[in-house]
């Protein structure tokens, strides 16, 4: 499904990720952790389609197709999701209407008509069930006076609403209590089908307690220098980082 | 301008009436202060000699005005009183009044000499013949326009609506339209103006004068939605008496050349004025807001929140004055003026003016130039949204916090709609 071959990329002068290559295929759920300052997150927006960073060498190809020529709105109708770190707050933007744009994007993408208001609210009702949102989050303005523990709730929601191919999790259990940590792992197993697949990008092992993955990749230096199973998310936590970094000779 | 040279022989064709005199001494300032040139201060960034036509002409006939057949939106899912101007007369056919005691509303020109006593006291006393160029003009020439009276105590429970529509056989003429509204002490009432242009090219220059008594109430919502190609210069200059509330907000989605001065002068302690704006403007566009609040007396409060949205080469103009005079101690006032360039060629000038000769106030304004924000453009493009509707999303975003200070539900709604309309976007 996701195919990325020796991906370089820049944002300003500073090089971050120096020749990564992944393979993702559906069904799988792989988890990328390491330090900070690994090139983790500048990976995720890579894909989603964020301008700021300079590919300079490498591809990125997703179904077959070379996602770097997409915009990020293509990419997400081609069904890539991002759920962010840091959702956006946007006061005046209904989560509701925001949603309606979405599947009807997707739905124009895919030659499909307008979703029927009724279907609409009928499948917003049964998603916001799976990560426990209260129906008065959805008249509200985007992440206005969220929680962050709300925020990534919602970021699951709208997963759940455009039923993304592949759902990239970037550090979505950064500051979430144990309960809210349960909810959104509830949620993406739930969400979790042979066809579909996760890349959870994450700094602990934590989350990987409740969503197990199937590959655990380490990065560091804008590479991945180990993959193993869940084990080695295991390992990671029980040793930290510094072994890693003696291997790699750096 | 051709229409300046024959003035005297326009002037005459005009019937005497109870008017006659205060339009004699207006045509006479209006000899004196000519249009304004750029080098006029208040006219600075909106060259208004160069955007009125060579060939316009200021006809007083109502008979060559007659009604066009265009479709023209009056409202109808929104119950209330409908006053329809056809190129700037009222049209008793598509008008329906409701009648409600205390509640007078139609033709000025023909109610004019029914109420002299009502016009005697207020016809021309909110606007400036001697200084403002266009006020003399327009009251030289205004022939009909709305009269809004409401009486003492009395709350009209339905909005009025001044729906002045254009067509293709006005193009050529210089429309000068006028209201005069007036509130009584304790009266209460909802009015919204609407402009259309149906046709081509138009240019009109339309004052409300509006008093508001004390402790009464006008809300006044101002709509330039379908207007093109107009060019308008709107004055709507409202006094407020004790414990007076005013509210007026003023939507421009469209129009080649506009000039809107909103003028609200705080004449009793513990009035309010709320003041809000959102202007869009795109091509060529050019809208400028001109806003004034003159605190004469203490313990008045004034709210201005003016929005713009500019693309393409369009250019805005926003020039907000808050004068707080020697007595008017114990003022509030604060200003707000945003504007956001969608396009590189989109410009607008924000001039805030603050004069304050008392020493106990507290005023504050705050300007604002800036685009889309980035982030919040990612987040919507990240869940399949093209880059078109996500701004315009934004867009919508940020100036409906304008339409949601509109007191009445209905319209409320209709103005979203229209708003999503003007930005493409549909949810």
């Amino acid at each position: 499904m996701l195919q990325i071959k020796n991906l370089h990329a820049r944002v300003g002068d500073k090089e971050i990720l120096k020749g990564l290559t992944l393979t993702v295929n559906a069904g799988e759920v792989h988890a990328i952790m390491g330090p900070n300052g690994t090139g983790k997150s500048t990976l995720a927006s890579i894909i989603a389609g964020k301008e700021e960073y300079e590919v300079t060498a490498g591809e990125v190809t997703f179904n077959g197709k070379n996602i770097l020529e997409m915009s990020a709105d293509e990419r997400a109708r081609e069904g890539v999701f991002l759920a962010f770190q840091y959702p956006v707050e946007i006061p005046g933007v209904s989560t509701t209407n925001f949603m309606k744009a979405a599947v009807n994007a997707k739905r124009k993408h895919q030659g499909l008509e307008p979703i029927v208001a009724k279907d609409f609210l009928k499948m917003m009702n049964e998603k916001r069930q799976l990560v426990e949102l209260d129906k008065s989050y959805l008249s509200r303005s985007i992440n206005e006076g969220f929680s962050g523990g709300e925020k990534k709730r919602n970021e699951i929601f709208q997963m759940a609403m455009l039923d993304p191919m592949l759902s990239i999790m970037d550090e979505t259990d950064s500051g979430l209590d144990i309960d809210a940590l349960r909810i959104v792992a509830d949620g993406v197993n739930k969400l979790k089908t042979k066809d579909n697949a996760f890349l959870i990008i994450t700094h602990y092992q934590r989350l990987l307690n409740y969503i197990v993955p199937d590959f655990v990749h380490v990065m560091y230096d804008g590479r991945i220098v180990k993959t193993g199973d869940k084990n080695l998310a295991l390992k990671m936590e029980e040793r930290g980082y510094d072994w890693i970094k003696e291997e790699v000779g750096a | 301008m051709a229409f300046t040279d024959n003035i005297e022989s326009a002037f005459e064709t005009i019937g005497k009436d109870n008017l006659s005199e205060v339009r004699k001494t207006a045509l006479e300032n209006f000899k004196t202060l000519g249009i304004p040139s750029a080098r006029h201060e208040e006219w600075k960034y909106t060259n208004i000699k160069t955007k009125l036509k060579e060939n316009l002409k200021l006809v007083a006939s109502a008979e060559s005005q007659v009604a066009g057949k265009a479709k023209i939106n009056v409202f109808k899912a929104i119950e209330g009183t409908k006053l329809v101007f056809i190129n700037g007369y009222f049209s008793p056919a598509q008008s329906t009044i409701t009648p409600q005691s205390g509640v007078v509303s139609g033709s000025l020109k023909e109610l004019r000499s029914q109420y002299t006593e009502v016009f005697a006291k207020y016809f021309n006393k909110a606007t400036d013949s001697t200084t403002e160029n266009f006020a003399a003009l327009n009251t030289a020439f205004a022939q009909d326009g709305a009269f809004i009276y409401i009486q003492k105590n009395i709350k009209a429970t339905q909005p009025i609506f001044i729906i002045n529509v254009y067509d293709a056989a006005s193009s050529d003429v210089f429309t000068q339209t006028r209201n005069l509204i007036v509130a009584e002490d304790g009266a209460e009432v909802n009015i919204v103006e609407d402009f259309q242009n149906t046709g081509g090219e138009k240019t009109y220059n339309h004052v409300a004068e509006i008093f508001i008594g004390k402790n009464a109430e006008v809300n006044y919502t101002y709509l330039q939605i379908e207007n093109k190609q107009t060019t308008s210069i709107n004055s709507i200059e409202a006094k407020l008496e004790k414990d007076a509330r005013y509210h007026i907000s003023t939507l421009t989605f469209e129009g080649q050349t506009v000039r809107n001065n909103v003028n609200a002068y705080m004449e009793g302690e513990n009035a309010i004025a709320t003041l809000n704006g959102l202007y869009l403007g795109k091509e060529t566009a050019h809208i400028d807001s001109h806003i004034l609040v003159d605190h004469r007396v203490p313990h008045c409060d004034s709210h201005q929140v003016y929005k713009g949205v500019l693309d393409d080469e369009s250019t805005g103009v926003f020039n907000g004055k808050i004068f707080v005079r020697k007595d008017a101690q114990k003022t509030n006032a604060f200003q707000s003026s945003k504007a956001i360039l969608l396009s590189e060629d989109a410009s607008v000038n924000s001039k805030p003016q603050l004069e304050i000769f008392a020493d106990d106030v507290k005023c504050s304004h705050g300007a604002a130039i800036g685009q889309i924000n980035k982030n919040e453009l990612f987040y919507l493009r990240a869940r399949g949204i093209d880059e078109a509707t996500a701004r315009g999303i934004l867009t919508y975003a940020y100036g409906s916090s304008i339409i949601d200070a509109i007191t009445l539900p209905e319209l409320k709604d209709y103005l979203y709609t229209k708003l999503k309309e003007r930005l493409n976007i549909a949810f």
